[in-house]
Formats: C-alpha cells, structure tokens, sequence
C-alpha cells in the first residue's frame, strides 16, 4: 500500500469514530423490566406493525420501522416498551412506560451514537414524564431541546410518540 | 496619432489567473458545502458507497469471514458483524451462530441475540438474550416438534412457536438437528463481500472528503489550503481593482 493510501486510511479511521465507539449500556432490558413492574414480571405480548397502523408509525417516525413486530409488557393499565431509533448513524434504545395513557417513564437504555449523550441525563428524559398524547396525535408537551444533540432530542421525541400511540393501540388501558 | 494601450498591473494579471483557475473550485464548494448542510434530510448519512475503485481507494476490504447456513432454499449468512438473508443485509448482529426455520419463521442466533426474519428476509424482530441475564448462546437448532432449542452457557433453553417466553429443557433434550455451516454458491459469497465493503462507506463520509481535500491525503489538504489563500487574494486583489479603477474614474472626470 502506498503512502497516500496508507495516510487516507489512517485519516479515514480517525474521521469514522462511530465504528469504533462502544456503546454506553445505562440499563439492561431485564432491569427496566423490573423496575417497571417488580417481580413477577408480565409475560410478553406481542403486537404487528402491519396495515394502518404501519403507516402510522412510519408518518410518526418519517420511516419505517425496522421490525415487524414489538413486543410489551402489559399489567394492570400501565405498559412497558424497549423501542429503537436511529439518532444520526447509530440506533439508540429507549425504555418507556406508560401509565393510563401518560408517560410514567422515559429512560436511555443504550446510548451508541458518539456525540449527543445528553439525552441519557434525567434532566432531560423526565421531560417527559407525564406526557400524553394531544388531539392531532403529537405529543401534548413541548420537549426542550439540546445543544449539539438535535438529532436524538428528535428521535427520542418520536420514539415517545410512537410508544403512547402503540399503548393506545394494544388496548392495554382497558386492562387487556 | 498612436493610441496607447494601457498597462496592465500585475495585481490585475494575477486575479484574472487565479480567478479563473478557482472558478472551478470554487463552484465545487459551494456546491458540496450546500449538499453537506442538508445531508441529514437528504440521507447522505445512511447511503453507502459501491464504486470499487472508491472502496479500494479508501482501503476498505471484505469481512474476515463469511460463515453460511443453509435454511431450506435460503441462505443465511454471517459476515463479520452483518447477518445476510441471501445477499441482503438484514440486521447487525454478534458472532453468527447459526439459523433455523421454524413456524414459518427464521431463526438467526448471534452469542447475545436471536434474530427473526420472514421468509422475504424481512425482519420481524430482535431478541436481546443476555440482558435476559442468561449467558451468551453457544449454538441453535430445533427440537423433535420443530421448536426451536438454544444452547447457553451448558444449559438448553426452548421457546413457544412465537418466541416469546422460554423455557429451560432440562440437561438432555431429544433434538432434531443443530445448525451446522454450509458451503454457500461463490457467487452469493462475492455479492456478499461487495455488500460489506460499501457498507463501511457513506456518501456523506466521501463528500466531507472531498469537501476537505482529505480523499486526496494530507496532500490534497495542502493544495486545498493553497486554494483557499487564492479565493482570500482574490476578494483582496478585486477590492483593491476596483478601488484604483473607481479612483481613475475621479481623476478622469
């Protein structure tokens, strides 16, 4: 390899730190669970983004969905989701529960994107905390932005609406 | 009478020649900059590069294996951390296992996820297995009834037809078969391998290259440096032109 190459290699490494930046775990699935529901845990059930409610989801989202079909924990009104969205290349991926059609909880799970952490900090997830969703489907609250992290602010903010929407679907409100 | 013909400055030779030489340059960074300011809306970010000779360029070589499996007529495939249903990329995933069909479904095991695909290599979802805090799966397959069985961490683990709860199997289990890797065509391999070296190129990564100069190495920075001082003479060497020429005029009149 010649000396050009070999330095547009080394420059190429250095301006690509997404593929080698780990991922910041701040909660496993198992203890989101359980700190959504306690022990036992519900079972899973599973709902199919299919249809209508496919199209939904990608006008929610501004795509589709890279899954077919979600699983939740549903118990007593309050419901339980792991959902993932691409922030600029990487996905991110939430927790959310929701109480009676009402965020309890939003929290970052895993954080894989180098640049816009921020959205992992309490400060900004508990936001959302308390948040239905409005009249045209959107989320009732104005979500604060961060400096620098745009783009996850947004992909949280959808991933949000996309949770209240799912729960409203899956009838879990009525104690199904 | 002899009509004189004027001088010409230096200053004006040298902004005509720079001029004309940046014009191009100059044309290209506008427009790149313009199209790097709404890469994200634009897709740039997710797009992927397949020009060999641009892959080549950039160093960027195939995957260093590909272990394959044959399920029914498909083939699901491993490489490095990319799962192929056939030549599609389907998901990322963890150290390829192996795949098994099940209930109309396949079933992809990386060590620290299963993955499951419609029989069109569309993904259905992804099951996170060691945040279930069992430990990584060490091989699949399927029980006598077609279930599908799950080797982790020296215990065997089997699920509904849906996937969704699992159950532990005891330490003996009456299996039909594990997934074992096959041979996949040559042809597959290579569509594979193209696949997997575009995928560590974006269009957005080449454009800010050449946006900077750096697909060109610290050369090309160099020489775009020096073009960047030429486009600063010129605003320079043009205000002092039109100064002097505005200043002729007045003593003209």
């Amino acid at each position: 390899m010649t000396r050009c190459k070999k330095s547009i290699l080394i420059i190429v490494m250095m301006s690509l730190p997404t593929l080698v930046s780990a991922a910041s775990v701040y909660e496993t699935q198992m203890e989101f669970l359980s700190r959504a529901f306690g022990e036992p845990q519900p079972t899973p059930n599973i709902i199919w983004l299919s249809g209508e409610r496919k199209s939904s989801v990608q006008q929610m989202l501004g795509h589709d969905y890279p899954a077919m079909r979600l699983r939740y924990w549903c118990q007593a009104k309050r419901s339980a989701w792991v959902l993932e969205e691409i922030g600029k290349e990487l996905p991110i991926t939430i927790g959310v529960i929701i109480d009676h059609n009402y965020i309890q909880s939003l929290r970052v799970l895993t954080y894989r994107e180098n640049r816009g952490g921020e959205v992992a900090t309490p400060a900004f997830s508990d936001q959302f905390n308390g948040v239905a969703l409005g009249a045209d489907g959107a989320l009732a609250a104005k979500i604060d932005g961060i400096s620098g992290a745009t783009l996850s602010v947004h992909a949280l903010t959808r991933l949000a609406n996309m949770a209240l929407f799912l729960h409203a679907e899956t009838g879990c409100t009525d104690g199904s | 009478m002899v009509r004189k013909i004027p001088k010409r400055s230096t200053t004006r030779r040298l902004h005509r020649f720079l001029g004309a030489g940046a014009a191009v340059f100059i044309v290209f960074m506008v427009l790149s900059g313009i199209t790097i300011n709404h890469s994200n809306r634009l897709g740039l970010a997710q797009g992927r590069v397949s020009q060999a000779f641009l892959l080549d360029w950039y160093g960027l070589e195939g995957p260093e294996y590909i272990h394959s499996f044959a399920v029914g007529n498909d083939w699901i495939s491993f490489a490095g951390s990319q799962l192929y249903f056939n030549d599609k990329a389907v998901s990322t995933v963890t150290s390829g296992l192996g795949a098994v069909a099940s209930h109309g479904m396949l079933v992809a095991a990386g060590s620290e996820e299963l993955i499951l695909i419609d029989n069109d290599g569309q993904l259905i979802e992804r099951i996170p297995w060691t945040s279930r805090g069992a430990g990584p799966i060490e091989s699949i397959g399927l029980l006598a009834d077609g279930s599908v069985v799950v080797r982790s961490a020296g215990q065997f683990w089997s699920a509904d037809a849906e996937l969704l709860s699992w159950q532990r199997a005891g330490d003996t289990v009456n299996t039909r078969s594990w997934s074992i890797p096959g041979s996949a065509p040559a042809i597959l391999q290579q569509h594979i391998v193209q696949h997997y070296r575009g995928d560590g190129l974006s269009l957005q990564r080449l454009l800010l290259d050449f946006h900077s100069g750096r697909i060109f190495g610290s050369v090309g920075v160099v020489i775009y440096d020096l073009l960047a001082l030429a486009i600063g003479f010129l605003a320079i060497s043009g205000l002092v032109l039109w100064l002097r020429g505005r200043r002729n005029g007045n003593r003209k009149r």
